[in-house]
C-alpha cells in the first residue's frame, strides 16, 4: 500500500532519477578524488610510486571520464528523467529502458576507468574508451533517446519547456559526436585496439571537432537545460525572456559545431580553417551570454534570496562562472592570444573555472533541490550546505589563479629570445617555475574536494532521515486505518 | 499567479505553465545584447577578410593581409597570411642575430674563443641552450651526470680525455664504453681480491691480503685488467677505460654505499657483469659544426676543461 503525495510518487518513475543522482555524487568523490592525487602528482612526483598503474598518463583520463561522464552524465540522466517527466506531467515511456540506460552508462564508465589503468586508450582526448566500450556507450545513448523522445512524445501538455529543448539538443549532438569520431576498424574480434578511419589532420580536425563540441553540448547545452528548470523553481520566478531562450538556443547550436579548429591553431591544420573557427568563436560570445542572461534576469526581484538561500548562491555563482569562461574562450581563440596560451596551464585552468565554477556548481545547486524532494523530506544540514559553498568557491579561485599565474609564464618563458638570438629558458626551467602553483592548484583542489565528501556525507544523511521518516508515516497511517 | 507583482504591468509570460509554477516572461531581447552580437558579427566578418578563412574550389580565400619573410636561400618573399610565414619570420630574426657569433665561432680557435670575452657571453647563452636541449636529458642541466649511467662533466676526470679536440671528438662521434664480463672468467673469490685491490687504489677500507692477491691478478694473464686500465691502473682515455686510483667513480656506485663492504661490492659488482650501457649518441649531422664548436667550448668551461 503506498501513500500518494504531491511528488507523484507513482505518476512518475523517481527511482531512476535517484539512482542516476546518487551515482552522480559517487562519481564525482571518485573523479575529483583522482584529480587531486594527478594534480599532486605534478606538484610531488614522488606520489607516482613507480606504478605504471597510477602514473599521470593513466590515472589522468580516469580523472575526466569519471567527472565528465560518471558525475556529470549522471546528472544530466537524472535530472533530465525529473525534468521531461514534471515538465511534461507524465511517466517515463518505459522503466526498462531507462533502467538498461543506468546499468549501461555506469558499466561503461567502469570499464572505461579500469581499462585506463590498464593501459588501454585509443588516445583521442575524452574519447579515450576502446572501441568495444564505444558500442556500449552507443546503444546506451540511442536508449536513452528513445527514452526521452518517447515521453516527449507523450506530454500531457501542449507544450515543451525549453529546458527539455536543450536536453534534446544534447542528447542528439552527443549521439551525433560519439559516432563519427569513434569511427574505426578493431585490428580483430578479441583485440581492443582498432585503426581510426581517419588519418593526420583530418584525424585531429575530428577529434576536437568532437572534444569541442563534447563541451559545446555536453557540458554547456545539457547543463543550460538544468539551468532552465532549476534556477527558475529555486528562485520561485519565471523564466526572464521566452524570446531570448529561442534566439540563445538555436544561435548556439548552429555557431558551436563551427569552432573546434581553434584547438588546432598553430599546427599542421590549414590556416583558413582555423582562422574560420576563431571568427565563429568571437560570434559564439553573446549566444553564450544569452543563457547567462536569462539565468541571472530570472532572480532579479528576488536578489535577497542570496542572503539567505545557499542553494540560489550555488546558482548565481555558476552562472557568473559561466560568463567569465564564455568570454575567456573566445579570446583565447584568437590566433594571438592562443599563441601565447597554447599548451600552457591556462587552457587546462580555463577548463577547469567552466568545469569547476559552472558545471559543478549548477549541478550541486540542481542536486540540492532535487534530493530532499525525491525522498520527500529536507536537506539534512543547512550548514553543511554553506561550508560546501565556501569550500568549492575557495578551491576553485585557488585552482583558477595558479593557472592563469603557470599559464602565462609558461608562455612567456617559452618564447624568450636573449640578446644573441638564442632561447633564454629551456623546458625543464620552465617545468621547475610551475612548481609553486602545481602545489597551489592541488590545494585548490582538495578545498573542492573536501566541499564535494560534505556534499556526500549531506546527501547520506538525507537519504536515511527521507527513509525514517516515510517509514513512521507509513506506519501511523496503518495504525489509523487499523483503528478505523 | 501572481508573479507579475515585481514586474512591469506591461511585460507578460507566454500564458503557460508547466510543473505547477514554471512559467515564461516574454520580455524582449536585452538591446545591448543584440547590439554586442552585431559588434561581434562586424568582427568575424573583418577578421575573415583580414586572415586566409574561407575555403573555395580546391583552394581558398587567401585574405588581405600579407607576410614578408627571407626563407633559407636568404630570398625575401611575401605572401598571403599564414603561419608558416610567420614562423620563418621569427626564426630568421633570432637566426639573423645568431649568425655573426656563429660566423666568429666557425673562424677562431679554441684559444681565441676561450679569450675573447664578447665570445663568452654568447657561448654561454648558445651553449646552455643547445646543452638543454640536447645533452641536458642524460647529463641533466648542470652538467652533473648520473651516478651508474651518465658521466659527470664538471670535474676533472675525463673517461675520453678534456682537451678541446677530445672533447670535439666525443660530441661528433659519440661514445660507446664497454668493459666484458668478468664472472664467467674468475672465481667469485677471485673477483672480490681484485675488488679489494680497486678500492685499495683510491683508499677505500679494504681487506690488505685480499687486495694483493688481487694485485697479482690485475696485473696477471688471468684476468688482465692492466690492457685497459694499465700498469698504473690510471685509465686511457684512447679507449676510454677508467682511472681506478682517484677515487671518482661513474660506474660503481661506490659513494652511494654507507659501509667499506658496501663500496668494495659496488666494485665487485661492476667486474662481474661487465658493462654495456656508456652509450651515448652521435651528434654530427644532428647539429651543425658550429653547434658542435659551442657545445665543445660550453662542456670544456662547466668544469674540468684540460
Amino acid at each position: 500500500m503506498a501513500v500518494t503525495t504531491y511528488s507523484g510518487a507513482e505518476q512518475y518513475n523517481f527511482e531512476i532519477v535517484k539512482k542516476f543522482a546518487v551515482m552522480s555524487i559517487v562519481w564525482a568523490v571518485i573523479g575529483m578524488f583522482v584529480g587531486v592525487y594527478i594534480a599532486s602528482e605534478l606538484a610531488w612526483p614522488f606520489l607516482n610510486f613507480d606504478s605504471p598503474y597510477i602514473s599521470f598518463g593513466r590515472f589522468r583520463p580516469v580523472h575526466t571520464t569519471s567527472v565528465i561522464f560518471g558525475f556529470g552524465g549522471s546528472a544530466l540522466f537524472a535530472t533530465s528523467y525529473y525534468v521531461v517527466q514534471r515538465t511534461c506531467q507524465t511517466r517515463l515511456i518505459s522503466d526498462g529502458m531507462a533502467s538498461f540506460t543506468f546499468w549501461g552508462w555506469m558499466a561503461a564508465i567502469a570499464l572505461a576507468d579500469i581499462s585506463y589503468m590498464l593501459g588501454h586508450t585509443q588516445s583521442r582526448e575524452y574519447a579515450e574508451m576502446e572501441w568495444p566500450i564505444d558500442i556500449l556507450i552507443e546503444v546506451v545513448w540511442v536508449a536513452y533517446l528513445a527514452v526521452f523522445v518517447g515521453t516527449i512524445m507523450r506530454r500531457k501538455q501542449p507544450h515543451i519547456y525549453v529546458a527539455n529543448w536543450f536536453y534534446l539538443a544534447f542528447i542528439l549532438a552527443t549521439a551525433l559526436l560519439h559516432t563519427f569520431n569513434n569511427l574505426a576498424m578493431p585490428i580483430n574480434l578479441f583485440s581492443m585496439q582498432s585503426y581510426s578511419l581517419f588519418s593526420g589532420v583530418q584525424d585531429a580536425m575530428t577529434e576536437w571537432w568532437y572534444g569541442h563540441n563534447a563541451v559545446g553540448f555536453f557540458l554547456t547545452v545539457a547543463f543550460l537545460g538544468m539551468m532552465y528548470y532549476f534556477v527558475p523553481k529555486q528562485a520561485g520566478r519565471p523564466i526572464y525572456s521566452y524570446r531570448l531562450s529561442i534566439v540563445h538556443f538555436w544561435a548556439l547550436g548552429f555557431m558551436y559545431m563551427w569552432v573546434g579548429a581553434h584547438h588546432l591553431h598553430w599546427t599542421a591544420l590549414p590556416d583558413w580553417t582555423s582562422s574560420l573557427a576563431a571568427a565563429f568563436s568571437i560570434l559564439l560570445l553573446m549566444p553564450s551570454w544569452g543563457g547567462m542572461i536569462n539565468g541571472i534576469m530570472t532572480l532579479s526581484g528576488a536578489w535577497d534570496k542570496l542572503r539567505t538561500d545557499p542553494i540560489m548562491r550555488f546558482m548565481i555563482v555558476a552562472l557568473s562562472f559561466y560568463g567569465m569562461s564564455t568570454f575567456e574562450g573566445p579570446m583565447m581563440s584568437l590566433k594571438e592570444v592562443n599563441a601565447l596560451s597554447h599548451y600552457t596551464d591556462w587552457t587546462v585552468g580555463h577548463v577547469h573555472s567552466g568545469t569547476l565554477g559552472w558545471l559543478s556548481m549548477i549541478t550541486f545547486g540542481s542536486l540540492y533541490h532535487m534530493m530532499p524532494k525525491l525522498w520527500e523530506t529536507k536537506m539534512y544540514s543547512r550548514k553543511l550546505i554553506e561550508w560546501h559553498f565556501w569550500l568549492a568557491t575557495i578551491g576553485i579561485v585557488l585552482y583558477i589563479v595558479a593557472m592563469w599565474i603557470s599559464g602565462i609564464t609558461q608562455g612567456l618563458m617559452w618564447r624568450a629570445f636573449d640578446q644573441f638570438g638564442n632561447l633564454q629558458y629551456s623546458f625543464v626551467e620552465s617545468v621547475a617555475a610551475m612548481h609553486p602553483f602545481y602545489a597551489m592548484r592541488a590545494i585548490g583542489g582538495m578545498f573542492f574536494l573536501v566541499g564535494m565528501i560534505m556534499m556526500a556525507f549531506n546527501v547520506f544523511m538525507t537519504i536515511r532521515q527521507g527513509k525514517r521518516e516515510s517509514a513512521e508515516l507509513e506506519a501511523k497511517l496503518a495504525a489509523k486505518l487499523a483503528h478505523a | 499567479m501572481s508573479e507579475q507583482k515585481l514586474q512591469s504591468q506591461t511585460v507578460q509570460t507566454t500564458g503557460h505553465a508547466w510543473d505547477g509554477d514554471l512559467q515564461e516572461y516574454n520580455n524582449p531581447l536585452p538591446v545591448w545584447w543584440v547590439y554586442t552580437f552585431y559588434l561581434t558579427v562586424i568582427f568575424a566578418i573583418v577578421y575573415w577578410v583580414i586572415y586566409p578563412s574561407w575555403p573555395f574550389g580546391k583552394g581558398w580565400i587567401g585574405g588581405l593581409s600579407n607576410v614578408t619573410y627571407v626563407n633559407s636561400a636568404g630570398e625575401t618573399r611575401t605572401h598571403s597570411w599564414n603561419t608558416r610565414a610567420l614562423l620563418m619570420q621569427d626564426m630568421n630574426k633570432a637566426a639573423v642575430e645568431q649568425k655573426p657569433y656563429f660566423d666568429k665561432v666557425a673562424a677562431m680557435s679554441y684559444a681565441q674563443i676561450a679569450k675573447d670575452p664578447d665570445m663568452n657571453g654568447f657561448i654561454l647563452s648558445a651553449g646552455k641552450a643547445l646543452f638543454s636541449d640536447n645533452c641536458a636529458p642524460c647529463h641533466q642541466a648542470g652538467g652533473q651526470g648520473v651516478m651508474g649511467f651518465f658521466a659527470n662533466l664538471t670535474d676533472d676526470d675525463w673517461l675520453y680525455g678534456g682537451s678541446y679536440d677530445q672533447i670535439h671528438a666525443s660530441i661528433t662521434n659519440g661514445r660507446h664504453g664497454y668493459m666484458p664480463t668478468f664472472s664467467e672468467v674468475l672465481a667469485p673469490g677471485q673477483i672480490d681480491q681484485l675488488a679489494n685491490y680497486v678500492a685499495s687504489l683510491s683508499g677505500i677500507g679494504h681487506d690488505a691480503a685480499k687486495a694483493a692477491a688481487g694485485d697479482v691478478l690485475f696485473h696477471g694473464e688471468a684476468a688482465a685488467c692492466y690492457y685497459c686500465h694499465g700498469a698504473n691502473a690510471k685509465g686511457n682515455t684512447e679507449i676510454g677505460s677508467a682511472n681506478l686510483t682517484d677515487n671518482i667513480w661513474l660506474w660503481a656506485n661506490v659513494p652511494g654505499a654507507d659501509s667499506a663492504e658496501g663500496k668494495v661490492a659496488a666494485i665487485r659488482g661492476v667486474i662481474a657483469s661487465g658493462l654495456n650501457r656508456g652509450v651515448m649518441p652521435a651528434w654530427a649531422g644532428r647539429l651543425s659544426p658550429e653547434q658542435i664548436k659551442v657545445l665543445t667550448v660550453y662542456v670544456h668551461e662547466l668544469g674540468g676543461g684540460q
